[in-house]
């Protein structure tokens, strides 16, 4: 179709395109109507401020990426361990058994304890956004100084104090680097 | 009716929200069970010591047992999605009985088999039930945000050997609200994929590359929308396929 009418252009010098808006001033161009937008239409412009997770999926993620990672890499520190561990005689069964075993509770143990920092932490950064009703780097500080706290209540009010100050100077360092990354490299 | 947020994520997004669901309802309601359970089972004047040293001892195997569970349900479930290119209830039945299957494997052959017959019949159980519930509910409600780590608890009950979970009374209609959810509501679960697929793309590039199929299907529905039509034609329409 675009070539014949092409075509036709080149031979009919005479002849012209039918423009039906020609002889009215209508402020539409008949171009933007077929334009749409790439972005996601929200009903109303505060929803398309407001940039973050729901507090479900905040925890789901979290969790979910802190038990996986410390899992991987228990696994990982594992399997050097159960290697380490040979003796002299060990059958092949035997030493897949060892690396299996020293993977496996190495493994467990740390995705437990990724798993359940991720779970604290998720849990009170939901909560003090809901409460605050703003997320900055105080908001990740104060809730990286409450999991700290939390997750070491059981061993006593001093070593909860000193876990609690080594979470928010992490979280708060984990944030600034995000933003220095975002920054200077333009992913 | 559910909105996009309460829908589950594309593969492999979902591998993480699944992760992190199990292992939240583990810990936490493993926690409350076995608080429980130590109250009850210590001597009168040292119930809640009682109670915090059976926390301590029991949930983590709980969580952790709950987080394998439905991690690895999650990754054949999204396998079989990948292999297959449908999503239908036979998914989560393959995905059920190679869970059980592979985490029985050190204990030999039988025994794998064994578990793995019971995890495929564990999950063809669950969608049964699920299918049924949802023609006997014309109106699904709102569903809660953990629901798809629920589908991993049976299974941990059956494999584990644990004892019976408080929360599992609400499985079948958490399974049906769901099923219902993804029958009538394929175009919002399309948009939904659209919309997670973008935002989450940081996390998408982790396992991007077992899945490099589903996104060169992504950028095509993409470009469509930014293209510029210099004809009067109509725009194209879009494609309602639901894979």
């Amino acid at each position: 179709m675009a070539i014949n009418r092409s075509s036709d252009h080149e031979s009919d010098e005479n002849t012209r395109l039918y423009h039906p808006y020609q002889n009215y001033q209508v402020p539409i161009k008949s171009q933007y109507l077929y334009k749409l937008p790439t972005s996601p239409e929200f009903l109303f412009t505060e929803e398309s401020l407001k940039q973050r997770r729901s507090w479900g999926e905040n925890l789901t993620f979290y969790t979910g990426t802190g038990y996986l990672a410390g899992s991987v890499a228990g696994a990982s520190a594992g399997i050097f361990s159960g290697i380490k561990s040979f003796e002299n005689g060990d059958t092949t069964k035997l030493k897949i058994n060892r690396i299996l075993n020293s993977s496996g509770q190495a493994g467990r143990t740390w995705g437990n304890r990724v798993g359940i920092v991720g779970l604290i932490y998720a849990g009170i950064e939901s909560g003090v956004v809901a409460v605050t009703d703003k997320d900055d780097v105080w908001t990740s500080v104060v809730a990286g100084l409450g999991t700290g706290a939390v997750f070491r209540a059981a061993r006593g009010v001093r070593s909860a104090a000193v876990a609690g100050a080594f979470g928010g100077i992490a979280a708060g360092a984990v944030v600034a680097g995000k933003q220095v990354f975002k920054r200077y490299a333009h992913i | 009716m559910g909105t996009p947020e309460t829908s589950r994520e594309p593969c492999p997004d979902r591998i993480l929200d699944d992760i992190g669901g199990a292992f939240g309802m583990g810990a936490v309601g493993g926690s409350a069970f076995h608080f429980i359970k130590g109250t009850y089972n210590s001597p009168k004047g040292s119930r809640f010591v009682g109670g915090t040293q059976s926390v301590s001892m029991n949930a983590p195997r709980t969580g952790g047992s709950f987080a394998v569970w439905g991690g690895l349900f999650s990754t054949f479930d999204c396998t079989m999605v990948y292999l297959r290119q449908k999503e239908d209830p036979w998914n989560s039945i393959i995905a059920g009985a190679a869970t059980g299957g592979f985490l029985s494997m050190r204990q030999g052959a039988g025994a794998a088999s064994r578990s793995a017959i019971f995890g495929g019949v564990l999950l063809a159980l669950i969608e049964g039930a699920g299918i049924m519930l949802n023609k006997v509910l014309a109106q699904p409600q709102n569903m809660m945000m953990e629901d798809p780590g629920m589908q991993g608890m049976p299974g941990m009950q059956g494999m584990q050997g644990m004892p019976g979970m408080p929360g599992m009374q609400g499985m079948p209609g958490m399974q049906g609200m769901q099923m219902g959810q993804m029958q009538s509501q394929a175009q919002i679960r399309s948009e939904s994929q659209n919309q997670n697929t973008a935002s989450s793309s940081s996390s998408s590039s982790w396992f991007g590359g077992l899945f490099d199929k589903k996104k060169e299907e992504v950028q095509p529905g993409s470009e469509s929308k930014t293209e510029v039509l210099e004809s009067f034609d109509a725009p194209p329409v879009p494609s309602f396929e639901f894979k």
